[in-house]
């Protein structure tokens, strides 16, 4: 039986650009881009291309702020580095963030300042509760 | 004159919540926007508090017609961190499933579509036969949705003799009616007058944007997860990934009707070959390793992606899901350009979206 290969590899941020540039110019599909918080507290960002039938997966650790790659790879790379930026608060550069994806503008307010993915769900709804006490 | 047009969120067609803003010219749209987001219930966070039993419940809520693809992928990812081999029966049982369950969503499509361009005596036509899929589901399974049928380590149901030839009956009864869809789709006057020319994504779009599944076949790009990087037991099998070249709706619905013979082919070998042994690992619940994987499901609206972060508990340390409505709603404003407004809620559906997978 067959099992997906996955490949990981580390770049710096400085790196993420001319990774994207080269996967594109083949005409290699960019999987998905997506992120969380590691162990160490740091923020590790994925960016998954099917190097068919491997993916490769290009990890940036300790970055809050990055390059976007949305002018290479159109909306496939902007409306997840949209979601990373509201679900974690990550700064793309040149990235439009004017409108919100999934989340209602005011969760910025009252559910961890964008970083709805670090911050427990109990802490999360213990705001909620506290905002509707308030109100 | 132009003007600014809302459709929805709340769609007459297909009764999921999107929001799209037409900026139109007259009849003619000049430009799009889509706004999703108001089906978002946090299934990735919430994934973070549950263990891997219970993840594949929750994943399986995430949509109600490719439930068993999100149950699949994820028990794959868990699998693949834990280095667990699937009994080839149990692989092969999920197998049956997944293909059952593309049936059903491409003969619901195929419907809508038909309802949505005005002609009901097909929609009706073709969910009359969807209905012996769904028939097949429920004596499979014990449900009509949420099949539960995946477990960490193989499959939680066994298919009998009995239910294995009745699956291979009906495969021979739905030839017939199918043979009879495909031939009216593609002969039709109303449905060429509907769909051909309509809702353009060229081949360079669908690369650029990075279209996805059924969507992407139709513009002429071959890709199919089953064919590009096999997973479960898919290598044993022998099957076409239909392409069309025009890009338009009327290739939408040429390459799901097509499909749909080919899942029919899938079914018809893995019930001949099923293999003897067990379904399952008999795994209980798992401690999820450190580590992470990422799997991918040819799933029946395009490539569905899971990505689990282990960190040697029973819970998961992260989940991350990316499905295809992801990568193919945002090419519904490139589609929309150009068009009439009478024609955008077809355009629309014809991705086929799933906004309930989509916000998750």
């Amino acid at each position: 039986m067959q099992v997906q290969e996955y490949k990981k590899i580390m770049i710096d941020k400085d790196q993420i650009v001319p990774v994207a540039e080269r996967m594109r110019k083949k005409e290699i599909w960019l999987t998905m881009i997506h992120g969380f918080v590691n162990k160490e507290g740091q923020m590790e960002i994925c960016y998954d291309y099917q190097v068919e039938p491997v993916i490769e997966s290009y990890h940036v650790v300790g970055e809050m702020t990055v390059p976007s790659i949305g002018d290479i790879y159109d909306v496939a790379a902007q409306w997840p580095e949209r979601e990373i930026n509201e679900l974690f608060g990550v700064t793309f550069e040149g990235l439009d963030v004017s409108k919100r994806l999934f989340l209602p503008e005011d969760m910025l307010e009252t559910q961890g300042k964008g970083q709805i993915m670090v911050t427990p769900l109990s802490e999360l709804r213990r705001l909620n509760r506290e905002e509707a006490e308030e109100t | 004159m132009s003007y600014i047009l809302p459709i929805g969120p709340y769609h007459p067609a297909l009764e999921e919540p999107v929001h799209a803003r037409l900026y139109t010219e007259g009849e003619v749209i000049q430009d799009a926007e889509v706004f999703v987001g108001y089906n978002h219930r946090g299934i990735e966070k919430l994934a973070t508090e549950r263990n891997a039993i219970q993840t594949l419940v929750l994943v399986e809520r995430v949509c109600g017609i490719c439930s068993h693809s999100h149950a699949f992928t994820y028990a794959m990812a868990v699998e693949n961190i834990n280095q667990l081999e699937v009994p080839k029966r149990g692989a092969y049982i999920r197998v049956i499933t997944a293909e059952l369950e593309r049936l059903h969503s491409h003969f619901l499509w195929l419907g809508i579509a038909c309802h949505i361009i005005g002609h009901d005596s097909m929609f009706m036509h073709i969910w009359d036969e969807r209905e012996l899929v769904m028939d097949l589901l429920e004596k499979l399974s014990g449900n009509r949705v949420n099949y539960a049928m995946v477990t960490i380590g193989g499959a939680r149901r066994d298919v009998d003799d009995d239910l294995r030839r009745e699956i291979l009956d009906a495969c021979d009864k739905l030839k017939a009616p199918l043979d009879r869809i495909v031939e009216i789709a593609l002969t039709d006057k109303t449905i060429a007058m509907r769909t051909k020319g309509v809702g353009v994504l060229t081949r360079e779009d669908a690369v650029r944007l990075g279209a996805l599944g059924p969507h992407a076949r139709a513009s002429g790009v071959n890709i199919d997860v089953r064919k590009d990087s096999p997973y479960s037991c898919y290598e044993d099998f022998d099957f076409d990934v239909p392409v069309v070249d025009s890009g338009d709706v009327f290739a939408r619905v040429v390459v799901r009707a097509l499909e749909c013979y080919e899942s029919i082919k899938i079914l018809r070998q893995a019930l001949e070959n099923l293999p003897e042994g067990p379904i399952n690992l008999g795994t209980k619940l798992p401690k999820i390793k450190e580590g992470m994987a990422v799997t991918r499901h040819e799933a029946p609206r395009g490539q569905l992606t899971y990505m689990v972060v282990g960190d040697n508990a029973f819970n998961n340390y992260r989940v991350i899901a990316h499905v295809p409505s992801y990568k193919n709603t945002p090419t519904v404003p490139h589609m929309l350009r150009g068009n009439t407004v009478a024609d955008a809620g077809l355009i629309i559906a014809s991705i086929d979206p799933c906004f309930s997978c989509l916000d998750r």
